[in-house]
């Protein structure tokens, strides 16, 4: 079935993804990238170009590259809106006969939408060539303030474009989507987009199946741009304090500070300073200059303070509009790359009083989200294959009262595992199969769904049977267990209903649970590893001595015997190296056993 | 009487229309449910393997570019490396330090060579082609036929086995 197109046709960058078996996957464009500049161009070659390669001469043809169109699409004229872009936008606008904007590149006038329809048409011919069908249909999101006028040049522009549109949704809500927030109900959610060259924030509330927006505010004008604008600023004044020389007058020296500093503040989300280090970044009749200067996240956090503290401005602006408090609010979605700023984190988690979603990456939640509701309209999430997952392992106990997993946590079911267990001791004849659902390292500490008997195990040695135990989960979340003895067949089952029944605060409760113990747990598992290991040791020693007989002398028969008691003593206790160390004393001794095995006793040798 | 008998037979003969009752409905029904979820089951293992083949791919590629953003940052080592040279002047002092620093960035370069890595070739008169240059500022050409050609490389511009990773930066002849 041809599937839908979710595309993000954002203000300075597209992107672009589609729904494969149920998951949201973002598709990368013809030069492997997951994100794809909005800009067009006519080249001095007169060649049209799209995207990244519009960019890469963006400097050096400025009038005919056409970037920021979403700011003019679906608008009139004399909007305010476009009397202040005009102003510092390179390339030619002018009014258009319907009143709208006609924007020129090259000779020709064009709609902002059919310049818009040149970016969409890159992305449906990269997907195309990406996933080898054909793409007609698509989702186009907008930003939720856009009126009618912009929301239809918008559809237009995915017509001209070769698409079937066959939604125009908005950016905040299908960032909710991306999160899975439509499915909460009676819910208020709010998103705060901070992107390169726009802020949105909008306040959405979830009902029974609808996403309603309540209020929206920005700034078409505020972005991470001006970030990088306030931070080469501040550095040119530094660097002038320092080398006395003005490197504003140097267009190569400003592009690799531009850069440099792109790349300082990427590294101040995750470092707390970093250095700007451009060597022979001028010269003059000295010789050459170098630049080098320390940024601190501090710093950058005092350069910026300003911008950040609009945005939450705005932001309470916009939640006081829906009528309600910002501790109302039951959720928060980051959007845009600048959101990456711990500063910024900080101030929304310090407005909302909690953590906002930012698991997923901010520069492609918006085109997710427009892939899942491509996914809904096309019915690749039919009711009947919703699938669920098994919210907390499952396994049984083993040797030592162990939990041994058979099926990990968050597994998509139906499904089925089967794993392959024995005796613990000799003559054992039957196995108890206790069935056990949790996190924690020892089965003492999780939940019993069950226990049952599998008797009629012909005598054998331990871990000489082979019992398969099988875990099965149908997709109603009904899990059934079976053990077999692979010897006679014998087999004996149980059926868990309801193995599910716990709430999502009891899960997680039980999640954190088990990760505070983690560290105790593995203590423990280890010491019972050892245990096990250290009596298996003694089982297997004090037996070859056996077997061996007079084959060995009496010195080695009583070195070994020794370690064998060394052993059991560190066995009452429960220090986990000591009995390390008395086993592999005793595996040192054990082998040299070994060498008796091969020898024939004297009096057997002795022909008659 | 033997040819009414007959025609008697043949009409009698002729099949009755089959009365649709509810039972064979549902089993109609049924058998289309049937078709449906195979058909659904035996799309959801192709999917499967398909996918299978294709994280195979994305494997090979993933181990092909792994060093790819460690190489990206690196290349801005070898810029400045250019940069000095470049600033070396004419004296013999001169001469051989820069040589010192030549052979350093030579290492460097061999280095990344050996893991794929491709310098993009620059002539003064290329065509600029946006696919391999990024356009940061232009110059007075000399003469007409120069106009939009390039005219400087001002930062070297790679590949890492064969995909273009930067471009490189040059300036361009005025139209």
């Amino acid at each position: 079935m041809a599937k839908i197109l979710g595309i993000d046709l954002g203000t300075t960058n597209s992107a672009m993804a589609i729904v494969e078996a149920g998951q949201p996957r973002v598709l990368e464009n013809s030069e492997g990238n997951r994100t794809t500049p909005s800009v067009v161009a006519l080249s001095k070659a007169d060649e049209r170009l799209v995207g990244l390669l519009a960019k890469r001469q963006s400097i050096t043809n400025p009038k005919n590259t056409l970037y920021s169109i979403k700011r003019l699409v679906g608008r009139k004229f004399p909007d305010a809106e476009v009397q202040a872009d005009k102003k510092w936008l390179p390339y030619d606008i002018q009014a258009s006969a319907a009143g709208g904007v006609d924007v020129k590149m090259g000779d020709n006038w064009f709609k902002p939408e059919e310049i818009s329809a040149m970016v969409l048409a890159k992305l449906k011919a990269d997907a195309e060539a990406r996933l080898g069908e054909k793409i007609d249909e698509a989702i186009i999101t907008v930003p939720a303030y856009f009126d009618d006028s912009q929301r239809q040049a918008t559809k237009d522009a995915g017509e001209i474009a070769g698409f079937k549109v066959r939604r125009i949704i908005n950016e905040p809500t299908a960032a909710a989507l991306a999160y899975g927030l439509d499915k909460q109900k009676n819910e208020k959610i709010a998103v705060y987009d901070f992107g390169g060259g726009t802020f949105d924030v909008s306040v959405l509330e979830v009902g029974d199946n609808t996403v309603e927006v309540k209020a929206t505010g920005g700034d078409t004008h505020l972005g991470g741009d001006d970030f990088d604008k306030r931070i080469i600023e501040y550095l040119v004044a530094e660097y002038k304090k320092q080398e006395g020389i003005d490197i504003t007058k140097d267009p190569l020296a400003m592009q690799r500070l531009k850069e440099a500093v792109e790349r300082a503040k990427h590294e101040l989300s995750t470092s707390l300073e970093t250095e700007l280090n451009i060597p022979y970044i001028s010269a003059d009749a000295s010789g050459p200059k170098h630049f080098l200067i320390k940024l601190t996240r501090a710093k950058l956090e005092n350069l910026v303070r300003d911008f950040i503290d609009r945005s939450i401005e705005i932001t309470n602006q916009v939640i006081k509009e829906a009528h309600f408090k910002p501790g109302e609010i039951n959720e928060i979605v980051l959007v845009g790359g600048q959101t990456r700023m711990p500063a910024i984190q900080e101030a929304v988690k310090k407005t909302f009083g909690k953590d906002p979603h930012r698991d997923i990456n901010p520069d492609e939640v918006v085109a997710m989200g427009a892939a899942i509701q491509a996914g809904i309209l096309q019915g690749d999430v039919k009711d009947i294959l919703l699938l669920d997952v098994t919210p907390l392992s499952l396994g049984i106990e083993t040797l030592g009262g162990v939990f041994t997993r058979l099926i990990e946590k968050n597994t998509t079911v139906p499904t089925a595992k089967t794993q392959v267990f024995s005796t613990a001791a000799d003559n054992q004849t039957s196995v108890e199969i206790h069935v056990l659902q949790g996190e924690r390292a020892m089965a003492a500490d999780n939940k019993t769904l069950a226990r049952f008997i599998l008797d009629g195990i012909p005598p054998a040695p331990r871990g000489i049977p082979q019992v398969e135990v099988t875990f099965d989960i149908d997709a109603n979340g009904i899990l059934s267990v079976a053990a077999k003895d692979k010897t006679t067949n014998k087999s004996q089952s149980v059926k868990i209903e309801a193995s599910t029944n716990l709430s999502k605060e009891e899960i997680e409760k039980l999640k954190n649970e088990a990760a505070q113990h983690a560290a105790e747990d593995r203590l423990k598992r280890e010491l019972i590893e050892e245990r096990n290991q250290a009596e298996s040791l003694i089982y297997t020693s004090e037996k070859s001595l056996r077997e061996a007989g007079d084959k060995v002398p009496e010195d080695v028969r009583k070195s070994v015997n020794e370690k064998i008691e060394n052993l059991k003593k560190a066995l009452g206790g429960n220090d986990a190296e000591a009995i390390k160390s008395a086993a592999s004393e005793l595996s040192g001794e054990l082998s040299r056993i070994g060498q008796y095995f091969h020898q024939q006793p004297d009096s057997a040798s002795a022909s008659a | 009487m033997a040819e009414d008998q007959k025609k008697e037979e043949s009409v009698e003969k002729e099949p009755k229309k089959e009365a649709t009752t509810p039972a064979i409905n549902e089993l109609e029904e049924l058998r289309k449910k049937a078709d449906e979820y195979l058909d659904g089951w035996k799309r959801t293992k192709a999917d499967f393997i398909n996918y299978k083949k294709d994280e195979l791919k994305r494997l090979e590629e993933i181990a092909k570019f792994a060093g790819e953003a460690l190489i990206i940052e690196l290349l801005t080592v070898l810029d400045s490396f250019d940069l000095a040279l470049a600033a070396f002047g004419e004296s013999d002092s001169d001469k051989n330090r820069e040589k010192g620093i030549y052979l350093i960035k030579s290492k460097l370069e061999n280095l990344l060579k050996k893991y794929g890595l491709g310098k993009i070739v620059i002539k003064v008169g290329d065509r600029f082609d946006p696919a391999v240059h990024e356009g940061i500022a232009t110059v007075e050409p000399a003469g007409a036929q120069e106009a939009g050609k390039v005219a400087e490389e001002v930062e070297a511009g790679y590949r890492l086995h064969g995909k273009l990773i930067r471009p490189a930066k040059v300036k361009i002849f005025k139209q």
